[in-house]
């Protein structure tokens, strides 16, 4: 099934964007993942009519992107759906607060839009941060990030072995549902009949295969702990990567526009 | 005294419940003594029991009945780390066996788990890679790699602890001519005792000195390659056939 496989590539495609040799991608995680997490804060603590002053923030995401060398497009096709739901987020809030803050040739700007489209806003900066950091970066290194923050070791744990089980159960519906689909020629999707065997035989299967991966950390001396490390160990590049946003997003957040 | 890195005394194995009276075994009183430096070919047709076999020795089965020695440590839990940094086990199955993004991380998965500083681990990384000709690979995604590279690429995952038993369970399996032939060659400059299971007998014969014969859970021989797998009767007896070499009539 063609979805399926697409979910693969894709996946597979961001690990690759991750391990492509560019100036943003060579950055060490930690700087990245603290500039990351630095901007996430910055963009929650602006107020609820604070439009002009978010909009501001923005130039961090404009900078990277361009930066980076990524591609605004392929963002807004992986995470559309994501995008649509923050940019609903605060749709309610027009008919709540009516209230007239600016007016504009006559139309009656009300506060209820300006906190919908910070809401929104908001959403769509910290989905796009977001996104930056998992394209440029290995989910291993993120981990280690992470791991070097002191994020205990059992959610780094589950996060990588749920990424890496992801492709292999995914896989597995893709192998099980082409050998459907060629014998079923025709036919689109699954036919009630077989969802049960179908539901069964994936779950056997994956648990299959999830344990020879798992025998296969354990015959390599898995004991408990990803001993994650970074390729090469932060250098003055990287302090200066982390030391210059942080200076440049918080004086952003302090002079306000 | 030459010192054998596996011992093997009255082993037998079945599945399931063991007071369960009707069961068969599936290994059934083995008696295997292998040194340092030998290549053993373990064949038997499918089902014969070679999978579980190597299994056992690597502790992923739990050992009932008999007694295993791995480089004179007995199979036990508490023995069971050291035990598998003796052992390089090389499964089937290279796409489950292989589990990061990276070659070169998968390599180095084994190494940062015994401790090993980040040099030692590159170094031991690298050199595992040179010995199956993929250096120039190591930073390539898992998924990208071919067939034939996930299998060496597998194969250096288990060099890379230096483990001095090697266990590959099925080779030759879903590789092409050109990548059977390169793995032929590899297995041969590898220095250290193997235990290759297969049923692809002329894959064993251009890697093994020895073979034994599995049937039934039983050993049914064990001897040098060549008296066995040119003895037609032994073989068909035991579900298998001449090796390709010898019944083209070419023992070349
Ligand atoms: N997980 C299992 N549970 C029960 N029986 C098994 C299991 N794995 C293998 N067997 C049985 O054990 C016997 C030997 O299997 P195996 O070791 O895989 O043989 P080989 O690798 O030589 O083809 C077969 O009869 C098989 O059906
Ligand atoms: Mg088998």
């Amino acid at each position: 099934m063609s979805r399926i496989s697409d979910a693969i590539s894709e996946l597979h495609k961001l690990d690759m964007e991750a391990g492509k040799r560019g100036w943003l991608q060579g950055i060490h995680p930690l700087p990245k993942l603290l500039v990351t997490l630095f901007f996430l804060v910055l963009v929650v603590s602006y107020g609820k009519y604070d439009l002009s002053g978010l909009l501001v923030l923005g130039i961090y995401l404009i900078i990277t992107f361009v930066l980076g060398d990524i591609s605004v497009k392929l963002l807004l096709k992986r995470m559309r759906i994501v995008l649509g739901l923050v940019c609903l987020m605060g749709i309610a809030n027009p008919f709540f607060d009516r209230e007239a803050v600016l007016i504009l040739g006559g139309f009656a700007v009300t506060g209820g839009m300006v906190s919908a489209a910070t809401l929104a806003v908001k959403g769509v900066f910290a989905v796009s941060a977001s996104y930056l950091l998992i394209v440029t970066t290995s989910v291993e290194d993120i981990c280690y990030a992470l791991r070097a923050l002191h994020v205990p070791k059992i959610f780094v744990t589950v996060l990588l072995l749920v990424y890496r089980y992801i492709i292999v159960f995914l896989k597995e519906v893709e192998r099980m549902t082409d050998a459907y689909a060629l014998r079923a020629p025709g036919q689109k999707g699954l036919n009630q009949k077989v969802w049960g065997t179908f539901a069964g035989q994936l779950l056997l299967r994956s648990m299959d295969r999830a344990q020879t991966v798992y025998d296969s950390m354990m015959m390599r001396g898995y004991n408990g702990e990803f001993y994650l490390r970074c390729k090469r160990s932060a250098e003055r590049g990287d302090y200066l990567y982390a030391a210059g946003w942080s200076t440049a997003l918080l004086l952003i957040r302090i002079i306000h526009f | 005294m030459v010192m054998n890195i596996l011992e093997i005394e009255n082993l037998s194995f079945s599945y399931g419940n063991p007071r369960d009276m009707y069961k068969k075994n599936v290994l059934d009183d083995i008696n295997i003594r292998i040194s340092g430096s030998e290549s053993v070919g373990l064949i038997g047709e499918n089902g014969a029991g070679k999978s579980t076999f190597l299994k056992l020795l690597t502790g992923l089965l739990e050992l009932k009945d008999g007694e295993i020695r791995v480089a004179g440590l007995g199979l036990k839990k508490e023995n069971l780390k050291d035990i598998r940094a003796e052992i390089g086990y090389v499964f089937q199955d290279s796409d489950s066996q292989l589990f990061m993004s990276t070659v070169y991380d998968d390599v180095a998965f084994a190494p940062r788990n015994y401790g090993k500083s980040e040099e030692e681990v590159r170094a031991a990384a690298l050199l595992a890679l040179k010995k199956v000709h993929m250096e120039d690979k190591k930073d390539r995604q898992i998924y990208r790699l071919s067939g034939g590279e996930k299998k060496l690429a597998a194969i250096a995952t288990v060099l890379a602890v230096g483990a001095k038993l090697m266990l590959l369970d099925e080779p030759s399996v879903a590789l092409d001519p050109k990548n059977r032939r390169n793995l032929i060659r590899i297995l041969n400059e590898l220095p250290g005792a193997k235990l290759i299971a297969s049923h692809d007998l002329d894959f064993v014969y251009d890697t093994c000195e020895r073979v034994i014969l599995l049937s039934g859970g039983r050993i049914a021989a064990d001897g040098g390659t060549k008296e066995i797998l040119t003895d037609r009767e032994l073989l068909e007896k035991h579900g298998l056939e001449l090796p390709l070499s010898f019944s083209r009539g070419c023992p070349c």
